[in-house]
This record gives structure tokens, sequence and C-alpha cells, in this order.
């Protein structure tokens, strides 16, 4: 009796996403005849399907560009919170100290501050009147760049929105690992570095992995920020979708942005569901 | 037996969950239809940066208010205009099967695409007498069916402390933005009309006049390549722009300029001049309008859905907008322009308008068509 759930994901989700797919194919039919009677520069066809508004969107030169600023935003800032999280999470679990207490109690605070505050924030620290760029001119460093409305800009943004949840994820699963494997391995002489590569690296894969998909996902669909902060262009696949439904009335063409980066996300969500089968053959392996 | 009991309560779950929704939806209605005999409420959507929420939460509709007891205005407000693509959608399929459409009064830059649909009552059918005083030229764009209330222009913002002769001209513009790099800026177009005015304003002076007015009154795809020249233009002035970037929303540029990172912008005429009273820019902004060709301006409407409920309680909200105190206050508070002919208006107001009024702006394309214009610019421009 697994139908109610189903019917609800059905009604709610499946439905909406195949009367979008539909769209993006050049049906303006039934669900879509409303948006389609509105939208501008639609591709329709009567019978069978259409890829022109996917030809539209792909061979627009901007969305390229902003496609591989995405990209790069979405690699770079993935690598930086898994590479920050592991390493705020470890000193945690291996030096629990008042200072490691600290430090893991600052990390977690973006996360009690809304995304649109923070990113105001973010952007004035940054801007050409800046604190950083104030107090690199105060120290004789006068040719300090201006990071406000850059790319650059919006990866710390990003970084900044997603350790939260890196650094709780990682040191939960830290946590679990028990001290009696790291003080068997202390009592047979192995170093602090050797335990880490051979203990708690191991045994932190999948936190691992579900800080990297989660953050890649949220940063490739993310609009607070970007937008925000961001360039007017390139910039992320989020502002241009929303710049495509609302400001250039393409709603075809925003659905078509949102399948790509319903795709991209797709490949991400792949690594994901793979963890989670190896976790799910290694419990069935040790029970 | 245990999973069968689950599959129930879910259901259950469910069927409570739903009703509790529909019950909050439909409970003001219930209320309504309850006090029908002593109160209306009639619903508002507008749509715009602060100063057009503060014009109607703060004056306009407790003003009708207390004039008119038993009518109440509910009002909606849309920032930006985030919502205004899913309000038309939402009012044109209502409007199509002849429903409510839960809106009954519009004030938005989607009322002119509305009219032009012909989803919104021809102004003949209106029972706001003050309409008669409403200059007919400005109904040619929205083919009769839409209100104009209030009149807004882009003008030229420039820091007096910095700049001793402001460019006059749209020329002398464009050689000042190239003689002093940084420090002029504009707000994209897809997120504020101030921006989108400076670009269509580069854009038509390359445009034969017969071009430009089909391009206001209509939507015509095919003669989007007048663009080209125009856009080539605004291309060359990215390396003169401050940081070559194009903030988003006519505030950002405000902002930018109360702190003295650029000396000069387009901006909103209305929202300038609020922004000087409260002393959210700096006393030295001065502003002009240029010429040869002047940034657009025009009419702000309102909309009233053909299905729109308690119509005629919605036409004394109109007509009290369109009566010289209404219009006054929108002066005083927005520092727009009067909708309704000068001579209506108070001595002051006439003087303070002596050289410039809502009608002699110039106009800005169709709805659809600066829908396109924005596509190409993101496109072409940054």
């Amino acid at each position: 009796m697994v139908f109610p759930p189903v019917a609800v994901i059905a009604v709610f989700i499946g439905f909406p996403v195949v009367a979008a797919i539909a769209y993006t194919l050049g049906r303006a039919g039934g669900p879509n005849s409303v948006v389609a009677s509105l939208g501008q520069r639609q591709f329709i066809v009567h019978h069978g399907v259409t890829v022109g508004a996917y030809r539209d969107i792909l061979g627009n030169a901007t969305i390229h560009r902003d496609l591989w600023a995405t990209v790069w935003v979405t690699i770079v800032t993935t690598i930086v919170v898994v590479a920050v999280s592991w390493s705020i999470a470890l000193y945690l679990r291996l030096a629990d100290s008042r200072l490691a207490r600290i430090v893991s109690a600052l990390s977690v605070i973006p996360l009690f501050i809304p995304v649109v505050i923070a990113s105001y924030a973010i952007l004035i620290f940054y801007s050409s009147d800046g604190f950083l760029k104030t107090v690199a001119y105060h120290l004789g460093f006068h040719g300090f760049p201006t990071l406000g409305y850059t790319l650059t800009c919006v990866t710390l943004g990003e970084i900044w929105v997603n350790i939260p949840f890196g650094v709780l994820m990682m040191s939960s699963g830290l946590n679990g690992v028990p001290n009696n494997l790291i003080e068997a391995a202390r009592d047979s002489g192995a170093s602090m570095p050797r335990v880490v590569r051979s203990i708690l690296l191991p045994m932190n894969v999948i936190p691992t992995v579900i800080v990297a998909t989660f953050t890649g996902i949220y940063v490739l669909g993310s609009f607070t920020v970007p937008y925000l902060t961001g360039p007017t262009a390139p910039n992320l696949l989020g502002p241009a979708m929303s710049n495509f439904f609302s400001a250039f009335n393409q709603p075809q063409q925003a659905e078509v942005l949102a399948i790509v980066v319903f795709v991209l996300a797709l490949g991400i969500g792949a690594a994901y569901v793979w963890a989670n089968v190896r976790t799910g053959k290694r419990a069935g392996a040790t029970t | 037996m245990k999973r069968k009991n689950l599959g129930a309560m879910l259901v259950i779950a469910l069927v409570v969950v739903m009703a509790t929704v529909a019950a909050t939806m439909s409970s003001p209605s219930n209320a309504a239809t309850k006090h029908a005999a002593k109160t209306v409420t009639i619903n508002l959507y507008a749509s715009g940066d602060v100063n057009v929420q503060s014009l109607w939460q703060q004056y306009l509709i407790p003003g009708f208010e207390k004039a008119n007891k038993g009518i109440k205005v509910n009002f909606i407000f849309s920032e930006h205009g985030a919502n205004d693509t899913t309000t038309l959608a939402r009012i044109g399929a209502a409007v199509k099967q002849r429903k409510w459409s839960g809106i009954d009064v519009v004030d938005a830059g989607l009322v002119t695409t509305l009219a032009i649909d012909g989803l919104t009552q021809p102004v003949v059918k209106a029972t706001a007498p003050n309409i008669a005083n409403v200059d007919k030229k400005l109904l040619t764009p929205v083919h009769g069916a839409a209100i104009p209330y209030r009149g807004s222009s882009v003008v030229l913002a420039y820091d007096s402390n910095n700049v001793a002769s402001p460019p006059r001209t749209l020329s002398a513009l464009l050689t000042w933005i190239k003689a002093h790099p940084g420090k002029f800026t504009y707000n994209s177009p897809n997120t504020g009309g101030s921006g989108y005015s400076f670009a269509e304003t580069v854009v038509d002076q390359f445009i034969p006049q017969n071009v430009l007015t089909q391009m206001d009154n209509g939507y015509v795809p095919n003669l989007e390549s007048n663009w080209k020249q125009g856009l080539d233009e605004l291309h060359s002035l990215n390396q003169y722009v401050y940081q070559g970037v194009y903030p988003n929303g006519n505030q950002a540029v405000l902002d930018l300029l109360a702190k003295g990172q650029i000396w000069v912008a387009p901006v909103w005429s209305d929202q300038s001049l609020t922004a000087l009273k409260n002393g959210q820019l700096p006393a030295s902004v001065h502003l002009l309008q240029i010429s040869n060709p002047s940034f657009t301006g025009g009419a702000a409407y309102l909309g009233v859905p053909k299905t729109a409920r308690n119509k005629a309680s919605v036409y004394k909200f109109v007509n009290y907008v369109l009566s010289p105190p209404a219009q006054t206050q929108i002066i005083n508070i927005m520092s727009g322009f009067p909708a309704i002919p000068l001579k209506l208006m108070p001595k002051a107001i006439q003087n303070k308008f002596a050289d410039v009024s809502a009608n002699s702006l110039r106009p800005t394309y169709s709805q659809k068509q600066s829908s396109d214009f924005k596509a190409q610019w993101q496109q072409t421009v940054p």
C-alpha cells in the first residue's frame, strides 16, 4: 500500500515535469495552453515534436558562456567546500579543545543567516569601497582587485553558504568512527597522518560524497547569490533562467534551461546513487 | 495488515491537509459573503519599486477607504514585478474561462499587455466620471482598455560636486561617458525601467520615426534588425561603464550614485525625487532631461480585468485615484506627473509642471517588443 505517497509525487512533481518537457518539445496543448498563449518566440508543433527551442538555447553564444561559468563555479565551490569542511571536521574530531569548538560553531553560523542578507553583505564586503579593499589600501596594497560583481565573488558567496552543511555532515561522519579503532591503530604504532589516511578517510567516504553532490546540485540551481553578487554576463544559469522567464517573456526557453540544469544535476546525482549502493552493499556484507 | 493501516492513515492525513488548505484558501471569501451587505473588498495588484508600494499602501488606499466606508481595498504587491508574468498568466487564464481571477484592478506594466489582448474592460464602459479628464492620446497605445493614472519619466541624474557642466543631449552624454571612464552606469534593462530607457534611447537615435511608431504600438519582430547599430554602440560603452557592470534594479544605481561611486546615471524622475526628499540621495545630485532624443517615459496604467467583481466599487476607486486631491498626493509623494489636465490641479502644482507634462513624454516600446529588446541587449551588450 504505497499508493498515496506515490500519488502525491505523481500529481505534484511527475505531472508538471511531464507537461514542462512536452512544452519544451513544442507541445502547447492542455496544461501548457495558458503559458503558450502569452509567451514569445516559441517553437510550437501540433503533431510530433520539435527541438527548435533546444536548438535556440544551445546555439546561443551567451548561454554557452553562462553554462561554462556555471560548471566552473560549481566545480571550484564543491572542491573548496569539501576540503574546508573536511579540515574543520577533522580538527574538531582530533583536537577536542575549546578553540576547536569555537571554530566549528563559527563555521555553522552561515546556516542561520538568510541568503539574501548574506549576499548583500558579501557584495558590500568585496566591493570597490568595501572592507577588504580598504584594509588592503591602508596596508599600501593599492592595486588590490575589486571582487564585487565578479564570478570570484559568486564563488566566495556559494562557498560561504555551503560550508555549514559540509561541516555538520563531515563531523557527524567522523564522530561515527569508534574511538577504539583510532586507539588500536595508535597502540600499534600508527602515526596521526596514517590514522587519518587508513581509518578516518575510508570510513568517511559516504558523507564526503553526500557533501560533494549536494553542494554541486545546490550551486547549479542557485539564484540569489549569483543574482546579487555576480556580473551582468556571464553569470550562472539560475539568473539566466529567471531572465528568460520574466524579463524576456520566453517561458519555453526558460524551461529548456531548467532541463539543461536538470541533466547536469542528474550526472551529479548518479554519483550519489552510486555511493548509496556502495554503502548498501557494504552493510549487507558486514551483517 | 499493518501496512494497510499505514496506507489508510496516509490517505486520511492527505485528505485532512487538503481540507485545511481548502478551508484556509476559501475562508476570506466566506468572510466576505457574510459581510457582503456591509463591506465590499477590492483586490488591487501592483508592481514596481518601493515608492509604488508606499504610494498605494500609505496614501491612496487609506484616503479612499476613509472617504468610502464599506469598501475595503486588499493590496497585493510584487516588488520589481517579480510576479508579473505569473499574474499575467493567471488573469489571462481566468478571463478566457470567464472566471474571476482574484484580482479586480491592476497597476503594473502587464496592464498594457492585458489591454492589447482584450482582457481588460474598455474605458468607454467605465463608470468613473473623472476618466473624461484623461488625455485621449494616452488611450491609443492600450486600445482604449486601460486608464492612465500618473506619468513618470526617466531623467539624467548627476553629482554637481564633480560634474560642473552636465551633458544635455544624448550625443553629449555618450561623449561624456567615454571621457570619464568608470563614472557612469545604468541598471541592466531586464531589471528596471531606468536602465532600460537609456538602452532604448541610445538605440532609438538610429531608428526612423515610422519604424519607432510601429514598435511603440505593436509587436513587429521583423523590424528588430534596426537595433543592430544602437546595440553595437552600447557594447562599445562596456569599457567605460563602472566596473563593466550593469547592476540589478533601479535602486542599485541610485545606491552607487549616493555613495559617489558614479557621477552620472539615468534614473526614474519620481524615484529619485523621492530619494532626494528623504535624504537617500545627497542634495548635490541634480536632475535634468536630455534631448535629441529624450529619455522615454509615459503613463502608468490601471487595468480592470473583464471578469473583475464589484465593478461599481472598483470604478469608484479609480475615480478617487483620478480626483485632483489624489493626483496632488501622487505628485507630492511620488514626484510623478498628473494624469489629468493641469488646469484642474492646485496653483502650486501648475507652476511646478510649467514646462513638462505627462503626455509630451516620449513613448516606449510595446511590452512584447521590449521583452525582445531586453533579450537582445543581454545577448549582445555585456
